[in-house]
């Protein structure tokens, strides 16, 4: 019995998969209309017959004052899946990091990215298995890494 | 402080627009003043709102039209009987390329060539200014010239100083330069395979980019992506590099591994050592990888032995697990599908 | 190449330019390609290619507005035509909604915002190259924008708690 419930859950884990949101540099997107956006992200774990809501907010700290900025996001029909591109919408000033919200099928999931002029920074962004919190926002805003220097 | 409140300057302010000094003004006067503060606030307003405009799709009908009325207004005299209009366009729409691509034929046979700084050399003429110069010449400058050259409709080249490049081919089918020496910045928007700028180790062929390319007069160079991609091709080996990377070319070798400029210095001489073929420097590129360096790890695939090609896969499956539905020993075979299959999904974690 | 490069933010300005008449936006879009052809021999690069091109956009689109008596329409007409985004399903009626309401607020602002606003917002050019094209100062720029926008909001007043990030 124990063994046939044990079955079960395996099962269950397996069908269920999560919601990800996983972002990267524009060539990801294989599209040339695309290489001027900031970066692209896409939502992997949605059901091929239904659509994710998505959005994005720049949230920004400019002279220890928060800001925040809805963006536009562009579908990128040229690639397969559901891939979505962020075009730079914010200030130059202060520090940014971007939120993006997925939701699909009862499912949630979100991203903080953090750019600089160079593009994607890592290893100040944040996967999260949900949207991302005002403290969460906050917590990365204030302590996220500096960015790059200028390109050489 | 402001006498004035900043309405007019408001959306400069959210751009990010403003010069600091100003920009400062105006943030000291939002702090003091509720008026402006409820402005910003339909200002910003205004521009989500426009998130909600769709870009349109633009009518097939449109091109139509513009076929049908480029071909009147180019190809018949002033005065034309109905007969040869009628002639003229059975004759168009019987040709494959389109009206734009015929256009774009007619009159490719030089490049517009501008002085940015000094008197650049075009065959043996000094450029002082907009000249149309016929392809087939070298334009050259000096340590206090600098050119410009419109590649077509769909970007612009920097020659820079020190440097001479060659105006090749420009027609429907593509824009070609040759660079001798020195280094160009490249800057274009257009569909992919579309620019290619040859030097003695490899063709550059625009991806829809902007980068920097120098060579020596041996070919010997770099190229530099800032956006976008480009392919480094000689006789069937190929580079490609992405926005952030960097390539060298070697002079009857070809183009090298890329690599991301932000790896890490151990990985960058292990690399080094192993493009100059000094020492054991596998072991060292595989040990200091990060998962952004598969990109040099996949180019690796197809440089080295195959005993040495299980290594690399190995430790690229450890950084990035081979994507569902592609076979180990398909890339192992250095299939091609399968190895453009992994690229475009290893993108994801460069 | 250029036409499939530009072809549908061509078309859009021109479109939300001219109260969403499609008919307008497919002639106003051939003119603007038509004489690009025309003229190309005579562009000497001193300018962006971009800056050229929507310089010529502007201008048709001013010029066309004299010449043609463009009345307010339905934006049912070009739905249809609308580049497809992933949304749900449920969304799509409430989506459409607000996009009138936003394209009609466009439509009603002066010809000067307008025109600043729809090149911003589908171009996202600098001020500097703005500048250039509409052939003003970028002060002038900076102005029409904070004030159409600031317009645009205050017209859709009634709709602020429903605006906020969405996907297109």
């Amino acid at each position: 019995m124990s063994k046939f419930i044990l079955c079960l859950i395996c099962l269950g884990i397996a069908s269920a998969e999560d919601l990800v949101i996983q972002f990267a540099s524009p060539v990801a997107a294989q599209s040339y209309q695309f290489k001027k956006s900031a970066f692209v992200f896409r939502t992997l774990g949605c059901p091929s017959d239904v659509k994710p809501e998505v959005s994005a907010t720049a949230e920004g700290l400019v002279d220890g004052q928060r800001q925040s900025v809805s963006l536009k996001v562009t579908a990128v029909q040229a690639s397969a899946g559901n891939v979505f591109a962020i075009f730079r919408e914010w200030s130059n000033q202060g520090v940014w990091i971007v939120s993006v919200k997925a939701h699909c099928g009862g499912k949630s999931a979100g991203v903080l990215v953090a750019t600089d002029a160079q593009g994607i920074v890592r290893e100040s962004s944040t996967v999260l298995n949900h949207p991302a919190t005002e403290k969460e926002i906050e917590n990365s805003l204030r302590s996220g890494k500096k960015p790059r220097g200028p390109a050489d | 402080m402001l006498d004035t409140h900043p309405s007019d300057r408001l959306a400069a302010y959210l751009d990010g627009e403003l010069p600091d000094i100003e920009r400062n003004r105006v943030e000291a006067h939002l702090g003091t003043c509720a008026r402006c503060r409820h402005a910003l606030e339909l200002v910003r307003s205004g521009r989500t709102a426009l998130q909600h405009l769709p870009i349109a799709s633009a009518p097939d009908a449109i091109w139509s039209a513009i076929e049908t009325s480029a071909d009147f207004r180019t190809r018949r005299p002033p005065a034309v009987s109905l007969v040869w209009r009628l002639a003229a366009a059975v004759l168009v729409l019987g040709i494959a390329a389109s009206v734009y691509r015929i256009w774009s034929t007619r009159n490719v046979t030089s490049w517009q060539v501008m002085a940015l700084q000094g008197s650049p050399v075009a065959g043996s003429r000094r450029l002082s200014g907009g000249e149309s110069v016929p392809s087939g010449k070298w334009l050259e400058t000096d340590a206090s010239s600098r050119a410009r050259i419109v590649v077509g409709s769909i970007g612009s080249v920097t020659l820079e100083p020190n440097s001479r490049v060659r105006l090749l081919s420009t027609d429907a089918s593509g824009h070609r330069l040759a660079l001798g020496a020195g280094g160009i910045q490249a800057s274009i928007s257009a569909p992919p395979r579309l620019f290619f700028v040859e030097t003695p180790a490899g063709t550059a062929i625009d991806l829809g980019c902007e980068y920097q390319l120098h060579c020596d007069r041996n070919g010997t160079g770099m190229l530099r992506v800032t956006s976008g991609w480009v392919a480094l091709e000689w006789k069937g080996r190929e580079s490609l590099v992405p926005a952030g990377a960097s390539c060298r070319m070697y002079a009857g070798r070809g183009p090298g591994i890329p690599w991301f400029e932000d790896a890490g210095d151990g990985f960058l001489r292990a690399l080094g050592d192993f493009e100059t073929h000094r020492g054991e420097s596998l072991d060292r590129i595989l040990a200091e990888a990060r998962t952004r360096d598969t990109l040099t790890l996949w180019h690796l695939l197809s440089r080295v032995e195959a005993g040495d090609r299980v290594r690399v896969f190995d430790r690229m499956a450890t950084l990035a697990p081979l994507p569902p539905g592609l076979l180990r020993d398909r890339v192992l075979e250095l299939d091609t599908q399968s190895l453009k299959k992994w690229r475009e999904e290893l993108a994801w974690t460069w | 190449m250029v036409y499939d490069a530009y072809k549908d933010q061509v078309y859009s300005i021109a479109l939300y330019y001219f109260h969403g008449n499609a008919s307008v936006a497919s002639d106003v879009t051939q003119q603007v390609f038509l004489k690009l052809m025309k003229d190309f021999h005579n562009f000497r690069g001193e300018s962006a290619f971009s800056t050229w091109l929507y310089r010529l956009v502007v201008n048709t689109c001013i010029d066309t507005g004299r010449q043609a008596d463009a009345r307010v329409v339905s934006m049912e007409p070009h739905m249809s035509e609308m580049v497809a985004t992933p949304g749900s399903q449920e969304d799509d009626a409430a989506q459409n909604q607000m996009a009138k309401s936003v394209q009609s607020a466009v439509s009603a602002l002066p010809p000067a915002f307008r025109a600043a606003i729809l090149l911003r917002y589908f171009e996202d050019l600098s001020y500097e190259e703005m500048a250039r094209i509409l052939n003003c100062s970028i002060g002038t720029v900076a102005s029409r924008l904070s004030r159409g926008h600031r317009l645009l909001a205050e017209k859709l007043s009634n709709l602020n708690s429903r605006l906020g990030g969405k996907e297109r």
